[in-house]
């Protein structure tokens, strides 16, 4: 197994203002309490979802055992926050999650639901955009509901700040 | 009353439009007043996070600064909404190298975000507004048997989401009691509801929703109220297809708090659009006498 230092770096700077996942002993209780753990994984198998895994690889470097396995490793995720809260060092593991998914993106892997989105984001500003042509039902429908139209964000605003951050290149 | 800039949220503005207009019913009845602005997506604090944070952050500061120019604190009728425009406020409050950088980008757009502002759950806000809620209730909805989800979003991280607590939430039990109908518990109520993995493995997602519906369905609850249109969306439009795969029935109604709030307030299922629900919320409305 090959140890990336500059990996291992970034996701030590990701912890905002602390050093806090040093400080991991790998005691369980992240995975012994996330859903999708419970959901894809007994307890002979070493396949499935597991958070303290993914803690303990990126703490150390293991780069390939995170990127070049299953994509359940990391899209297994469901972002309820439920081992931020149960960790006892305080380890703000959806945060360094999130900074291992924007990696994955960023190789051009990871669900479509997530691209898709992205896409609906900077070409309309809504991840559910209203339809393009014509009426769109659902305006006919907030009408007949008595509740006024959805205001339309600038889209040049955004599609400038995506474009100057770089995001638009990550697009599919 | 102070007036809140209304955040109704993508999936609530161009999906299921009813939840907001319910939520607007009840907010003329307690006296919480809104406007509108020009806000875009939040953005989706499980998709567009996990495809680049720092696009994220720009997007919801940009955001931000909408309300910020007006002075007003903004009003969620969303879960992810919140917990993203809270979120952001958090990353760029304790992280000033990513606030040099997010206002650097936002300067070429003619914005500069403070942090002067405040994001509040809708739920928080009628918890506050408490005795007015129960001022404005004239059909107490009594026998009803509830089932609550607050949903993750709502709680977690505590670092930023600052409610109750966030492990055993008590503010939307409250708010559901207060309505006149019981809150009937059923041990799963913190489990998350899956919409985030549904989307990327629907067999895991519904194998973690299983869990939730089976307890749900033990506890004997006529319906399942939340205060989330993604966890909305899943019991709702989800329910049918688990019951597939599982070859069980799976058919308990869904409401949003505000739902509730509108019939126990006297609005009609009609006034409210009841009738776009997926599962059908016929025993609930006989239950009720509607």
């Amino acid at each position: 197994m090959t140890v990336d230092f500059e990996f291992r770096k970034q996701v030590m700077d990701y912890h905002i203002g602390s050093d806090l996942i040093k400080y991991c002993y790998q005691c369980s209780r992240c995975a012994d309490n996330c859903p999708v753990t419970k959901v894809t994984t007994d307890f002979y198998t070493t396949t499935g979802y597991n958070p303290r895994s993914n803690i303990l690889n990126a703490l150390l470097g293991y780069k390939d055992a995170i990127f070049n396995a299953d994509p359940l490793t990391i899209w297994g995720c469901t972002v309820c926050d439920t081992c931020d809260e149960v960790c006892p060092q305080n380890i703000e593991l959806t945060e360094v999650f999130t900074f291992l998914k924007n990696q994955s993106i960023a190789n051009g892997k990871g669900p479509d639901f997530i691209f898709s989105q992205a896409r609906a984001i900077f070409e309309s500003g809504k991840a559910i955009p209203p339809s393009k042509t014509g009426k769109d039902p659902i305006e006919r429908r907030r009408e007949q509901l008595g509740i006024p139209l959805v205001m339309q964000p600038d889209v040049s605003e955004f599609q400038t700040l995506l474009k100057n951050i770089g995001a638009d290149k990550k697009l599919k | 009353m102070t007036e809140y800039k209304m955040f109704e949220g993508c999936t609530i503005g161009n999906r299921i439009p009813f939840i907001e207009a319910a939520s607007r019913k009840v907010f003329d009845k307690v006296g919480i007043e809104t406007s509108q602005t020009n806000f875009s997506c939040c953005p989706d604090p499980t998709g567009m996070k996990s495809f680049d944070n720092d696009a994220w952050l720009a997007i919801g500061a940009r955001n931000l600064c909408l309300a910020e120019a007006e002075g007003k604190d903004i009003i969620s009728l969303c879960n992810g909404c919140t917990n993203t425009l809270r979120g952001v406020q958090h990353q760029l409050k304790h992280d000033s190298w990513k606030m040099d950088k997010v206002n650097k980008e936002l300067a070429k757009i003619g914005k500069e975000y403070k942090g002067t502002i405040d994001i509040k759950h809708f739920v928080d806000v009628l918890s506050d507004n408490l005795d007015k809620v129960k001022g404005a209730i004239t059909k107490p909805l009594d026998g009803l048997k509830v089932a609550v989800h607050p949903g993750c979003h709502y709680m977690r991280p505590a670092e930023w989401m600052e409610s109750d607590d966030p492990m055993r939430p008590t503010t939307l039990k409250k708010l559901v009691e207060a309505s006149g109908a019981t809150v009937v518990d059923y041990g799963e109520e913190v489990l998350c509801c899956g919409s985030a993995v549904t989307n990327a493995y629907e067999e895991h997602g519904f194998a973690n929703l299983k869990i939730k519906m089976d307890a749900i369905k033990k506890s004997g609850a006529d319906v399942i109220v939340v205060n989330c249109p993604a966890c909305y969306q899943q019991f709702d439009t989800r329910q049918r297809d688990l019951g597939k795969t599982y070859e069980t029935e799976y058919d308990t109604p869904v409401m949003y708090i505000t739902e509730l709030y509108a019939l126990a307030m006297g609005f009609t299922p009609d006034d409210i659009g009841l009738k776009f629900h997926r599962v059908r919320l016929k025993p609930v409305l006989e239950k009720l006498g509607l």
